[in-house]
């Protein structure tokens, strides 16, 4: 039985707000149900491509599909599907949000205006809290968090949501250790118990190429897409992160350097 | 002297309007000057009260003229300021923040120039007006000001009421909340273009120059210090208002301009504010 493929791009390419090109003949598809991975070097294109996929940028040219529904004219009923996590820094601390309020927003969002949560979305918030790991931190102003734990509140805002395809960019970049592995903890659960849908940009493969089932290394366009072991190709790496791209193995897994920092659009 | 002030309070209209402007302005502090602060655009309110001032020149200049008799200065006003207000919004989504701020800039520099320039073609009679948007006078507003100041500053309070998470969410991610299928491009307009009418609404109580220091002064003492968005809202209000009452009353005293007084009250809150900050923490 032929089904509606998760995301099918075809020779899409598009600009950056200030004119660059950003990503050119794209083309690609998807299967659902999976755990994706979009791997690329700084500048790549590969949160160009994720919000293509939300319709927030439009293609000047070709197509993306999202479950069979076009970014450009079809974006709400994408967004009616969508957890998302953008890059932590997008957040502003400048309002003083209590970090229920943060993974409160995910479900809100999904409401009509008044927005009231109830007993429910509570239940689910605490609950998404306690798979990061942060249940007691439920009052805390969201300002005063460390990196690692805002970048923890913000995927248990996409858990605590409503949708079945989860996006998140770059959820562990300048994130430390203990989070980053909180993360993919709570996000491999999340991905085994329920039948949802997880894109998730990354610079670095290592911490979750065990969980991803696909992966698609962008350069400005797909320069490799299949299983982390047949994208883990040293050619493969050498072309897209020049020749200091290494391959270790280590307790039978393969293991990417490639000396990038994975700050794509931070200011460190 | 006290019982004094406050028996003329009472009695005099032109005191009963300015009393009643206070609260007002209080409000739309509360509402647009708080949501000006979160959202980091405090300097677009400083942009919009100016370009307003272009807007009553050239009003006033379609008046003299007789080209459109019926042009009143506020009406240039409020155009000036949505105007400048949804150019804003405008240059920001096109993706770069530097851009906003230019953007202001350039509105602010061309609306002031505007004005300028129209000032050599008005009759010397009508010029005083633009001086009194450029300073305000809170002891000058007739009915009509009362009651256009109290349009916009119950429809600020409905528009908060139904949609402060909408516009707290816009403020804090907007791009998130476009992401979960929020109209946030719809809210983030709503809530500036209200703001804008409101600012060339209150540059007449307080003038373009003083409108900064009582619109965002006390949002951001009070966002220094308050721990939750409606906190912030109620400490803004309150700071804002003590400091036009402050600033009226203190006029009978020393003498000079009210919202001069308020203003320094104002920006006085926010020093206060950083202090009440930094001890909380060493404590």
């Amino acid at each position: 039985m032929a089904t509606t493929p998760l995301i099918e791009a075809e020779n899409l390419a598009v600009k950056y707000p200030e004119g660059d090109l950003a990503l050119f003949d794209v083309t690609f598809s998807i299967d659902s149900t999976t755990f994706m991975a979009i791997i690329g070097p700084n500048g790549s294109g590969k949160t160009t491509l994720l919000k293509a996929m939300l319709g927030l940028l439009k293609p000047t040219d070709g197509f993306i599909r999202v479950l069979g529904f076009d970014a450009k004219r079809e974006y709400k009923m994408i967004r009616k599907m969508v957890r998302y996590v953008p890059q932590r820094d997008q957040i502003k601390a400048t309002v003083p949000m209590k970090v229920k309020d943060i993974v409160l927003m995910g479900r809100l969002l999904k409401k009509p205006p008044l927005r009231v949560a109830s007993g429910k979305d509570v239940q689910i918030a605490k609950d998404a809290l306690r798979r990061v790991d942060l249940e007691n931190l439920w009052n805390h102003p969201f300002p005063e968090l460390s990196g690692g734990q805002r970048q923890r509140v913000l995927v248990a805002r996409a858990l605590a949501t409503e949708g079945q395809i989860m996006m998140l960019d770059e959820p562990l970049s300048g994130a430390d250790h203990d989070s980053q592995v909180l993360i993919v903890e709570a996000l491999q659960e999340y991905y085994n118990e329920n039948q949802v849908n997880i894109i998730m940009v990354t610079h670095d493969l290592n911490p979750i190429h065990t969980l991803v089932k696909d992966v698609l290394m962008l350069n400005r366009t797909v320069m490799g897409i299949g299983h982390p072991c047949a994208v883990m190709d040293l050619e493969l790496l050498r072309q897209v992160y020049g020749p200091s791209a290494k391959i270790v193995e280590l307790a039978g897994h393969k293991y990417c350097i490639t000396g990038d920092s994975g700050f794509d659009h931070h200011d460190h | 002297m006290i019982i004094d002030v406050i028996t003329l309070l009472l009695t005099s209209p032109i005191l009963q309007r300015a009393l009643l402007a206070s609260v007002l302005v209080a409000i739309i502090a509360a509402t647009t000057g708080t949501f000006m602060v979160f959202r980091g655009l405090s300097f677009l309110t400083a942009g919009v009260a100016h370009a307003a001032l272009g807007g009553v020149a050239l009003a006033l200049f379609l008046q003299a003229t007789g080209i459109v008799p019926w042009f009143d200065p506020v009406l240039g006003a409020v155009i000036f300021a949505v105007f400048v207000a949804v150019m804003t919004a405008y240059a920001g989504e096109r993706g770069i923040a530097q851009k906003m701020e230019v953007a202001v800039g350039v509105s602010f520099a061309l609306s002031m120039s505007i004005a300028v320039l129209l000032m050599y073609y008005l009759p010397p009679t009508r010029i005083p007006i633009i001086w009194g948007y450029l300073v305000g006078d809170i002891l000058l507003l007739d009915n009509l000001d009362i009651v256009m100041l109290l349009g916009v500053a119950f429809s600020l309070v409905i528009l908060f009421i139904l949609f402060k998470k909408e516009f707290v969410y816009v403020s804090i991610d907007m791009e998130g909340s476009k992401a979960h299928g929020m109209n946030a491009r719809g809210y983030n307009y709503l809530l500036l273009i209200f703001a804008a009418i409101a600012i060339a609404l209150t540059i007449k109580a307080v003038g373009a120059i003083l409108v900064y220091a009582i619109l965002i002064a006390p949002a951001a003492a009070s966002n220094e210090v308050m721990k939750t968005v409606n906190n912030v809202i109620i400490g803004t209000f309150i700071i804002a208002l003590i400091a036009m009452i402050l600033g009226l009353s203190g006029s009978f005293i020393i003498f000079a301009s009210p919202s001069a007084i308020a203003g320094i009250i104002a920006a006085v809150s926010y020093i206060i504010a950083l202090q009440v900050k930094r001890y909380k923490r060493s404590k």
